[in-house]
């Protein structure tokens, strides 16, 4: 009898009891929209950005276009010698945050990490050095090191330790551990097996990341001279100052062919070191049969002359001379960027009494300003992702092939955007500045446009994506071309862009941290006024501020991130 | 066939009341006794999770017991010094059903892995080993008929392929025992037929003694001296495998509570031993 009773209970709780987070969930996820209108709204009130100032901006930003042409090439010495000097930057700082983040990630992956405690304490590490931007830590830095691209590699290294130790760490997590029991049961010690097994499987992996963050520091890298941090960011700036636009753009467009190249080889290099079958390439060309068949003829002869070490084959030629040439390069970097390593040695002590004076904090000093500025940065971040998103949903929809059927009007507009790509925000930033003003409108304007481009890809090449079956049903029941659009390619599309949202609002907060050091408002104008007269508390407490601003975003991104999924 | 059952004078391995719970609280062995002679070659059976691999893994400390002791060489495996273990697991080839090599390694350098134990430091790639390894793991991949893939990489191998490129690697290891825990249970019928044949060639001409596990019964009956069959962690059969009928071993596959039923025929004496437990 009981039991009779007690099943149709279980069974309706059963029924309940799923549903009910869901629930919670969808609310939660309305909330967050709810927060993000209102903080759009919000912010828009706050910047106090009319559409007037917007195309008033697009006059000012048509004036300095036409006081940089004709672009004045007569410094290229300098700038080549500057951007030398960006690209060992962004080298060496890519090469020592590996270095630090291949012990990290095996402390940090559950399945290699050697106790509780140091896997704590390696995550922890990982999660505190994402946190400060890596213009702001630069900044910081100058104040021990001075002038000069020492500070600016350092915080290079220190910054991608984040990114690079957390996908390194997932990369070892991913491993497989079959091989590692069968290598640790032929009596192998710890290490051996680590490194028959573990590192084979991580190896591409790790490379692959390394370039693709090599990418991100030559990006930043080319703003660090900003601060002082060395590099060809300072050579534009000094053009800034000194209303000499035309050798600015020089520079910038030099910056801007040099990012774009090097991001087309490590792209390739990318694709050819992690892709499992860079022996047989899926396009047969009579080179590459020519190449497979000396490949084969070099395996056959090994084998039967039973050769003991591996035949040179195409793809171990490829490996061992990117090998080499990066270490040829890491060489010449660290003999040639103007660092005296034997002062730097005794620097040690002075960085620990700089970041000491940095202790306690003062919030009171700045206390007013530290807020306003605060309010400033997440009004950027909300209109630049808003504005951006606007912008770059007809943008988008230009540069998608299957829609949009003329050639000519997706192809400009995929140039157009990967040109205004290759530019590190903050360059575009500062070339607002100087139209526009100090302010955050220029800031504002410039990290949208970062948006809008971004997004715009993003649109077209999902749009690229829409399985063509639902289109082809709904044209078959006769719709215009634009009913069609709306009933059948957006509806696809939603979900992922409403995720590349969130996360482009989680970028432009944490770049508007640091817009205010080019001028462009925000919190970062404080901190680098703070480091001019040397207000060490003062400069702690904003550097604790943007820290707690960009963290806080980290953890309402995971958050919200794990509501959608 | 007392001397086989309870084993000659040294015994290679001996285990006593072994009982195995996992922190998620599954009793994988419980009260496991039995001893394995030099030179013998034993079949375990049993359905999937009856403690097979659990057992096979107890021999070479990749398991500790919660209760009981494991002896294999005369070292007490329970508690051995990780440098004793060491010697142990040298000692002791392991084939996996999932092989265990390394996809992105070469053949050679998978083979040469099995020399680990035997040098020291830690070794990346096929030239970071000695020259004479080197020799030694070609003529171990010639023996399993693997030498033309030598410097291939082992993921664009067959499974029969894979499983002898494990095979070669554990020669490499040159092991008095070797343990292969349902090593043909992933292939096709007939590689799997090649690969065990293959498997016990190499076993009985280097004289090393065999665990297996097999679900193909006719197979271990067919090659093994010894069957022994568990269920839900005990031992429930443990016989001479001549005079065995396929039957027999069947019943050990017998999910629903037959066991009573097997016990019940006194149709072989060494069901005995089993029996005195059941009542106790």
């Amino acid at each position: 009898m009981t039991a009779a009773h007690v099943e149709p209970l279980a069974r309706a709780a059963g029924n309940k009891l799923p549903r009910a987070p869901r629930k919670w969930q969808s609310k939660a996820l309305l909330a967050v929209f709810v927060a993000y209108v209102v903080g759009v709204v919000w912010s828009w009130m706050y910047i106090d950005m009319t559409l007037l100032t917007l195309f008033g901006g697009f006059t000012e930003l048509w004036n300095l276009v036409v006081d940089m042409v004709p672009p004045n090439f007569d410094n290229m010495r300098v700038v080549l010698k500057a951007t030398v000097e960006t690209i060992w930057m962004a080298l060496i700082g890519t090469t020592a945050c590996v270095v630090l983040s291949i012990p990290l990630a095996f402390m940090a992956a559950r399945n290699t990490t050697p106790n509780p405690v140091v896997f704590a304490v390696a995550r922890a590490i990982i999660t505190l050095t994402r946190a400060l931007p890596t213009l702001v830590l630069a900044a910081v830095l100058t104040l021990p090191l001075g002038i000069g691209p020492l500070p600016g590699l350092l915080a290079l290294a220190i910054h991608s330790i984040g990114m690079v130790g957390k996908l390194f760490t997932e990369a070892v997590e991913n491993t497989e551990a079959m091989s590692r029991e069968a290598v640790t049961s032929t009596g192998a010690g710890k290490w051996q097996t680590v490194l028959a097994t573990l590192v084979p499987q991580v190896t591409p992996s790790f490379i692959g990341t390394a370039l693709y963050r090599l990418d991100i520091n030559l990006r930043e890298s080319a703003v660090l001279g900003f601060v002082g941090a060395g590099g060809v960011g300072f050579v534009v700036q000094q053009h800034l100052r000194s209303l000499d636009y035309q050798r600015a753009i020089a520079a910038v467009g030099v910056i801007f062919v040099v990012i774009t190249l090097i991001e087309v080889v490590s792209t390739r290099l990318r694709a050819s070191i992690i892709g499992d079958h860079l022996s047989s390439p899926t396009k047969k060309t009579p080179r590459t049969m020519a190449r497979e068949r000396r490949d084969h003829r070099l395996l056959v002869d090994a084998v039967t002359t039973r050769r003991l070490t591996p035949p040179w084959t195409y793809e171990r030629l490829v490996r061992a001379s990117a090998g080499i040439i990066y270490l040829v390069l890491i060489v010449v970097a660290f003999a040639t960027i103007d660092i005296p390593y034997l002062s730097a040695l005794g620097l040690g002590d002075e960085v620990i009494d700089s970041f000491g004076r940095l202790f306690p904090p003062d919030f009171t000093t700045a206390g007013p300003e530290l807020w306003q500025g605060i309010r400033e940065t997440v009004a950027i971040g909300f209109i630049a992702t808003t504005l951006g998103l606007v912008i770059s949903v007809p943008l988008g929809i230009l540069s998608a092939r299957n829609i949009v059927v003329n050639r000519f009007v997706y192809g400009t507009t995929r140039l157009f955007m990967l040109a205004l790509r290759g530019l590190p925000e903050l360059i575009v930033a500062v070339l607002f500045v100087a139209a526009m003003g100090l302010g955050p409108v220029p800031g504002t304007l410039a990290l949208t446009v970062g948006t809008a481009t971004f997004m715009a890809k993003l649109i077209g090449d999902a749009l690229e994506e829409v399985s063509p079956e639902p289109r082809e049903a709904v044209f078959a029941t006769g719709a215009s071309r634009a009913q069609e659009f709306v009933t059948s390619v957006i509806p696809q599309a939603l979900p992922n862009l409403v995720s590349q949202t969130l996360y482009m609002l989680d970028v432009n907060l944490r770049s508007s941290t640091v817009l205010g050091i080019i001028g462009g408002g925000g919190i970062g104008f404080l901190l680098l006024s703070a480091l001019r007269v040397l207000q060490e508390p003062t400069v702690g407490a904003i550097v604790i501020v943007i820290f707690v601003i960009v963290y806080s975003i980290e953890l309402i991104g995971t958050f919200v991130r794990w509501l959608v999924e | 066939m007392t001397t086989v059952l309870s084993g000659g004078a040294d015994p290679l391995i001996s285990l006593t009341g072994v009982s195995k719970r996992f922190p998620n609280g599954t009793l994988a062995l419980d009260n496991v006794s039995m001893t394995v002679p030099k030179g013998q070659l034993l079949s375990l059976i049993g359905l999937s999770g009856s403690g097979k691999s659990t057992l096979m893994r107890h021999l070479n400390g990749l398991h500790k017991p919660t209760a009981g002791t494991v002896k294999v060489f005369g070292v007490e495996v329970s508690s051995a010094s990780s440098k004793q273990l060491r010697d142990v697991r040298r000692n002791v080839g392991f084939v996996f059903q999932q092989f265990g090599l390394v996809g992105r390694a070469t053949c050679l350098e998978n083979v040469l892995s099995g020399a680990l134990g035997r040098l020291r430091g830690p070794r990346y790639g096929v030239w970071s080993y000695p020259r004479t390894l080197r020799r030694e793991a070609f003529d171990h991949l010639e023996r399993v008929g693997l030498a033309p893939q030598a410097y291939q990489r082992a993921d664009t191998l067959s499974g029969g392929q894979m499983q002898r490129v494990a095979i070669a690697r554990t020669i490499m290891q040159q092991p008095q025992l070797l343990l292969a825990d349902e090593p043909v249970a992933s292939l096709d019928p007939e590689s799997s037929a090649q690969v065990l044949e293959l498997l016990l060639k190499v076993a009985t001409e280097d004289k090393m003694t065999v665990i297996v596990t097999l679900h193909q019964v006719e197979l271990a009956l067919g090659w093994a001296h010894r069957i022994v069959g568990l269920r839900d962690g005990r031992v429930v059969l443990d016989q001479d495998a001549r005079g065995l009928s396929q039957t027999d071993v069947m019943e050990v596959y017998r999910r629903v509570d037959r066991e009573s039923e097997l016990l019940a025929t006194p149709s072989t004496p060494a069901a005995a031993p089993i029996t005195e437990r059941q009542r106790a």
